[in-house]
């Protein structure tokens, strides 16, 4: 029996059921589902064997039923072992067979992990300061904000007034623990019976980590430790109780028993004997907290310690003394500025105006506003200036792959189109080429990791101290492990899109299965995106080294050749070494002085001038020094007379900048004018010139100088007329020797000052150091592939340049013709690194109170250099590719 | 002794294949279970454990004539291997070694 009229099953589901099913089962499914419908249409009728049919379909949603395979032959699993060992070979031999590439790749992709691998232990390095305290999220150290009067701008202080940290224990609300601390410089001495005690050396300056203070007790319920010996809560609760880090009892007491260094007797600033109370674990982990001599803050009172440290000291600051808080769990640093507002009203009523803040942990390595004399500050914008170069070079060498393997790839369009008949699917030829990419990265990880300890060793003037490289940790593990994912993908997928692509029918009859034109687009693309960051880079090298050479070569307004300083110890005895320094033949002057006119250290204080209408008031420098100062420095005096030698400050004499903030038009008006200091007058006696005594960060502001009776350091000033510089060396041996006569005990140091003000550029040196090796890298990695480009290039043009210089071509127009292509790029490249780099530098450049211009020529000259080492790139294939004998290339023709 | 396993399921339709003798395909196949057991099952159960018998290698199949009803599509027609045919036997001798191994009495009596 025969339906009446024909229906068929729903369409979409017929579709649905096609879309789904494996071929080879197909035919018969749809069959059996058919006839079932057409029976379904006599019983039930057309709706309800609409209706089944399509339960019927989605029933087939099984495993058995599903496409799996596209074809009836199906292609072995992505990564059979089979398909490995042939990828592993194939990969080898083209490898092998294009050794430059190979080699260029592997070249800038070494170069790139090693950046990356460095730069990531330093960055790593930085960031895990103080990161390793149980609760660091709660621990904050006590700063402050503070203003001398009130038309002084308000400042943010690391350090707060002695008598603060207490206060606040008492009238802060759930503040929670509160621990002050007074960093201490001094020698230690350890009592040896009847014999010579055994003294330990002050750390040196700027070299070595500020070791001992004096703390609360509290300080060990803020900060954990692992106690060897002795009881934290009650080890510092008395006066002259000492508690040593395992280190430095090592160093003091060498191999002794722990049990046996307790209660020993040390000896701190010549007089304050303390006894060992307990001995902790040092921490390993980096840390700016690196305290070794903990000293218990009850000594201060009944020792001499109190001549340095006035705990009821309300108005002044000193860098030495601080505070750290640890708040209760779930305070917020937020719910206690109300209450540090009223604190300061209520202890601050007068010019001197101060208020308490909050500073975390985690803040502490990185935050320049809050200046403390034990850390080293880390410059953040540096270390994610670093972490985007490391990002750049690492990209630069991934281009480098991208555009080597796309112009390769017409060689392994074969090799493509043979896998691709013989059955292969895209994903496994995908797979394969980007198993290569990992290869070659994995090598260069390997490589890389051999480099990293020479390369560490070399930049160590870059690398903060005490970083070291261990290969084996997990984090360093996982980071190479992502290097290698990210730069195989990077550098990998595009290529091997593009390869996977190629018809095979086309590519097995001769022909790449590509548009050139779109091809070469993107790799002229990446030429000047890779030129782009070059020129940048060589852009800020010309800018750094340019401000650097200006802030070496500009004027300074004083003298500082040949110029040594020294700091004796406290005591009158600097006088006596002065005298007999001043004798020495190769010596041409001493000064006296708290400090030379230029450098780290600085005075501040305040003065005041009454003028005709109204008084002035200002914070000025101070620079302390006997008669010998302005000579020595050859200062320039505009008007008035050098100072004349007493034992007290009796007269002054100010910059010009500080007599023009007085109100005087002319220098001249400022003589025999009285200015008031610690309520005394004293009279001008003279103007000298400005000069810089901050580095170029800085603005040049008002300064006075004077004779004070402290001013114990000697500047000294060695003759160099007509002298070689192992002269020099004799004098500086004979002025130790007078060093050793007066203090037999003490070790000598000095500094020159050219030396210690180049160390106010520290910073920008290694900035400089930073650009120049980027740059370098930047350049020969984008040089590098442009070689290979270019060699690619002559390679596939040969047939070209033979038909040309058969017909008559020069080899100089032969060479033009392949280079102008890749010169057009590089200008290309300048003219979108220029407003980039110009845009850089100015903010690096605002920097500077005292800076250059970016004069136009800067850039013209960038863009000669990267012209000039393209061109030298390019060439030298041009060349090569233009003097072949034309007979050879068109001989297969 | 070492065979392969075949689910009940499975079982049925092996034997199934078996009753239609040449006639066995998908649609027929439901409907002879659904006669037969009185079970109602989807066609995709049967095409699936069609699948599962043919990959064990109990079965084979060839395709066979196109008819309108199907929209001329042929039909996939399956025979039984002598594997299949060897499993079906050998779990028939095992049901009857166990059914002769019971003890009179041993069931509880039950009237057909």
């Amino acid at each position: 029996m025969k339906p009446t009229h024909r229906a068929d099953p729903p369409r979409f589901a017929d579709w649905l059921l096609e879309w789904f099913c494996t071929p080879h089962l197909l035919e018969e499914v749809q069959g059996d589902l058919y006839e079932r419908y057409q029976r379904d249409l006599r019983l039930v009728g057309e709706a309800q064997a609409n209706r089944n049919y399509i339960r019927n379909v989605l029933r087939f949603f099984r495993p058995f039923a599903l496409k799996r395979n596209p074809s009836d032959y199906p292609t072995p699993f992505l990564i059979s072992p089979i398909m490995i060992r042939n990828y592993a070979k194939t990969s080898l031999r083209n490898l092998v067979k294009y050794k430059a590439s190979t080699l260029i790749n592997l070249f800038g992709l070494t170069l790139g992990v090693t950046a990356c691998l460095v730069i990531y232990l330093i960055t790593h390095y930085e960031l895990s300061y103080d990161t390793f305290h149980p609760d660091s999220d709660r621990i904050y150290r006590l700063v402050g904000e503070s203003q001398f009067n009130k038309t002084a701008e308000k400042h943010p202080v690391g350090f707060i007034p002695n008598a603060v940290p207490a206060a606040i224990r008492k009238e802060i609300t759930g503040i929670g623990t509160v621990a002050a601390f007074h960093n201490i410089e001094s020698e230690v001495l350890i009592p040896n019976g009847s014999e010579k005690p055994t003294k330990f050396e002050h750390r040196r300056h700027g070299v070595d980590n500020a070791e001992i203070v004096v703390v609360d007790p509290t300080y060990f319920d803020i900060f954990t430790y692992k106690w060897l010996a002795g009881n934290p809560k009650t080890a510092l609760n008395d006066p002259f109780k000492l508690v040593l880090s395992e280190r430095k009892a090592r160093k003091y007491f060498g191999n002794l028993p722990i049990e046996q260094i307790m209660g020993k007797e040390l000896i701190y600033q010549d007089s304050v004997h303390v006894h060992v109370a307990g001995i902790v674990q040092d921490w390993t982990q980096p840390t700016d907290l690196t305290f070794t001599d903990f000293i218990s803050l009850a000594t201060v009172r009944a020792s001499q310690l109190k001549k340095g440290i006035n705990l009821d000291q309300w108005d002044d600051n000193w860098s030495a003394s601080q505070a750290f808080v640890k708040l209760p769990a779930g305070a917020t640093p937020k719910q206690f500025t109300a209450q540090f507002q009223r604190f300061g009203k209520a202890h601050y009523p007068n010019e001197f105006k101060f208020a308490p803040a909050l500073q975390p942990l985690a803040d502490l390595h990185f935050d320049e506003d809050y200046q403390d004399n034990y850390t080293r500050k880390a410059h953040l914008p540096t270390l994610y200036g670093l972490m985007g170069v490391a990002v750049f070079i690492l990209l630069i060498a991934a281009i480098n792959f991208i555009n080597l393997s796309t112009a390769q790839s017409a060689q392994r369009a074969k090799e493509t189109g043979i896998r691709k008949v013989m059955g292969s699917s895209r994903a496994s030829l995908i797979a394969q080429f980007l198993s290569e990419t990992a290869f070659l990265t994995l090598v260069a990880v390997l490589i890389s990791l051999l480099l990293v300890h020479p390369i560490l060793s070399t930049f160590q003037s870059l690398t903060p101290k005490g970083l070291t490289f261990t290969l084996f940790s997990a984090q360093t593990g996982f980071f190479l492990l992502a290097v290698i994912v990210v730069t195989s993908l990077l550098s990998g997928l595009y290529p091997s899109f593009i390869l996977s692509s190629y018809v095979p029918a086309l590519t097995l009859k001769g022909q790449a299965g590509l548009a050139v034109g779109r091809k070469a687009t993107l790799r002229k693309t990446l030429i000047v995106f890779q030129f782009t960051i070059s020129l940048v880079f060589i852009i800020g090298t010309l800018i750094v080294e340019r401000q650097l050479s200006y802030m070496r070569n500009k004027e300074l307004g004083f003298n500082s050749d040949a110029i040594v300083s020294i700091r004796p110890p406290w005591g009158e005895k600097g006088k006596v070494l002065a005298q007999r320094i001043r004798s020495l033949s190769g010596v041409e002057r001493v000064a006296m002085e708290w400090f030379p006119p230029m450098g780290q250290a600085f005075m501040v204080t305040k003065l005041k001038y009454q003028g005709k209408k109204q008084a002035v008031e200002m914070d000025v420098s101070a620079k302390i020094g006997d008669e010998n100062f302005i000579p020595l420095y050859q200062l320039h005096l505009l008007a008035g007379r050098n100072y004349v030698k007493s034992d007290s400050l009796r007269e002054i004499v100010i910059n010009a900048h500080y007599a023009k903030a007085l109100g005087f038009r002319q220098v001249n008006d400022a003589l025999n004018k009285l200015i008031e200091f610690d309520g005394k007058k004293y009279p001008i006696v003279g103007v000298v010139a400005d000069f810089h005594e901050q580095s170029f960060h800085e603005k040049m502001g008002p300064v006075f100088m004077g004779y004070m009776p402290h001013a114990r350091n000697l500047g000294i000033k060695l003759s160099t007329k007509g002298k070689q510089m192992s002269e020099l060396k004799t004098t500086l041996a004979s002025i130790e020797n007078e060093w050793k006569a007066v203090y037999p005990d003490n070790r000598f140091e000095y500094t020159f000052l050219d030396d210690s003000i180049a160390q106010l550029y520290e910073k920008e040196q290694k900035t400089s150091q930073l650009v120049h090796t980027a740059t370098g890298i930047a350049i020969l990695i984008s040089c590098m592939g442009l070689f290979g480009l270019a060699m690619f290039t002559a390679e596939q043009r040969t047939k070209e340049i033979g038909v040309r210089k058969v017909l008559g071509a020069s080899v100089a127009s032969i060479v033009a013709l392949l280079s102008t292509d890749f010169l057009k790029l590089v200008v290309i490249a300048l003219v979108i690194a220029s407003p980039i780099a110009w845009w850089a530098m100015n903010q690096w450049l605002n920097d500077f109170a005292y800076k250059i211009d970016i004069d136009w020529w800067i850039f013209a000259l960038a863009g000669l250099l990267s012209v000039g080492i393209a061109l030298f790139t390019v060439s030298f294939q041009s060349i090569k590719a233009a003097l072949v004998n034309p007979v050879k290339s068109l001989r297969s023709e | 002794m070492k065979r392969t396993y075949l689910g009940e399921f499975e079982e049925v339709v092996l034997l199934t294949v078996a009753v239609l003798h040449e006639r066995a395909y998908g649609v027929a196949i439901t409907d002879e279970l659904d006669r037969q057991t009185g079970r109602s099952v989807s066609i995709s159960a049967v095409h699936a454990a069609l699948h599962r018998l043919e990959e064990k290698g109990m079965l084979t199949s060839h395709m066979g004539d196109a008819t309108a009803e199907r929209g001329g599509r042929r039909k996939r027609l399956f025979t039984v291997t002598t594997l299949g045919s060897r499993t079906l036997h050998d779990i028939r001798s095992m049901r009857d070694q166990l059914w002769n191994s019971i003890a009179p009495n041993a069931l509880p009596a039950i009237s057909l």
